[in-house]
């Protein structure tokens, strides 16, 4: 499986619905998102037909760390706040989340963790929509989900390659699968018609030079996810820090005060976040 | 922030979040400063944890989480931003255990 065809790995993964382990909430919600036309009123209608989603979205929305605690009451009222774009990211998120934690138990509290850091960095650095880096956070590690889910074996040796090698789990995925779980998940974001920036931040959060779009927010969820690993919260496959890219670092020019402070906050609301998430 | 139960509680602590009851009614507001009526009245409501200011001690022994902190870098060299990055996270973690 070393060579096999990044053309057929994508429309494999393109193809989501196809793959049998993909839980039926998923597939419903990725053909409705496809549509680059889907409307408001659709995603509403959808997502009220299913108690359980509304549930967890409006949960997610009005949890502490969302800043709107309590306050929002229905799905259309979310979207009126926090735009189209970040609620179709929050309700693929909270729709991966449980078969996230099957597929790799703790890569939720790592991704709860990446859009956590993600959205304070964005605030610090002056973002007008700090909640599009968080939905880029919670969605950066989806590719991961989708190889286990598509190929079981091949991924789990994919892992335990990584482990033993002691190299990063995207060095071992190029070598089993040709390409990396960022590039799986940027095709992902893009059939899923979300905006290109946010595309581009999920595609190359392991080379953040590359970004062209959407530098500044590329730079923040890369190094988002190196403070996340740093800490040691949760779990995406490999137990080592990588390396912040150096033209990122210099992008976001954190000091270390700055870095204390993304730390406390990280802990404070990945606390409360798996206690309000647990699914 | 650490979820401490009733019985643990004690004068001078501040409540992390707001205190509801079960129709999302505020009974004591987000910083509130505990007091022994304030206890007594908070286990006479059947609740019994709440959230209180501060860092939450960890479960596992300081010197576990710092030895998992020195493994996780253990490949990534000594560069000027990861080493101000493994120092904030060291002091962070050091900071927990008060």
């Amino acid at each position: 499986m070393a060579n096999m065809d990044p053309k057929a790995l994508r429309s494999r993964v393109e193809n989501i619905s196809t793959i049998p382990t993909i839980p039926s909430v998923l597939k419903q919600l990725s053909a409705i998102i496809e549509n680059p036309k889907i409307s408001l009123n659709e995603i509403s209608h959808f997502v009220s037909q299913d108690p359980a989603l509304t549930t967890k979205i409006l949960q997610m929305v009005n949890s502490a760390l969302y800043g709107f605690p309590g306050r929002i009451s229905s799905v259309n009222h979310a979207v009126m706040l926090l735009g189209l774009n970040v609620v179709k990211g929050l309700l693929l998120s909270v729709s991966v989340f449980e078969i996230m934690h099957k597929a790799m138990i703790g890569l939720r509290e790592h991704s709860i963790g990446v859009a956590i850091a993600s959205k304070v960095l964005g605030r610090k650095k002056g973002l007008k929509e700090p909640e599009e880096v968080f939905v880029a956070g919670l969605l950066h590690d989806v590719g991961k989900v989708i190889l286990t889910l598509a190929w079981p074996e091949e991924y789990e040796k994919t892992v335990k390659d990584a482990e033993a090698a002691g190299i990063a789990i995207f060095d071992a995925e190029r070598s089993h699968f040709s390409e990396t779980h960022a590039a799986v998940a940027g095709w992902l974001a893009e059939k899923w018609h979300f905006p290109r920036k946010l595309c581009e931040c999920i595609a190359n959060h392991h080379r953040p030079q590359v970004s062209t779009l959407a530098p500044l927010e590329t730079a923040i969820v890369h190094t988002a996810d190196v403070i996340v690993k740093a800490r040691g919260i949760g779990y995406s496959g490999d137990r080592l820090v990588p390396g912040v890219n150096p033209g990122a670092w210099e992008t976001l020019g954190l000091s270390e005060a700055d870095l204390r402070e993304i730390l406390k906050e990280l802990e404070d609301s990945v606390e409360q976040t798996e206690e309000e998430f647990r699914a | 922030m650490p979820k401490i139960p009733v019985e643990q509680l004690k004068p001078g602590m501040k409540l992390a979040r707001p205190l509801e009851n079960a129709s999302g009614m505020v009974l004591m507001a987000e910083g509130t400063e505990l007091t022994e009526a304030r206890i007594s009245k908070i286990e006479n409501m059947g609740i019994d944890s709440v959230y209180i200011d501060g860092p939450s001690r960890p479960a596992r022994p300081k010197e576990e989480l710092l030895a998992a902190l020195e493994e996780r870098f253990s490949k990534v060299g000594n560069s000027p931003p990861m080493a101000l990055i493994k120092k904030a996270v060291k002091e962070h973690i050091e900071a927990m255990y008060g």
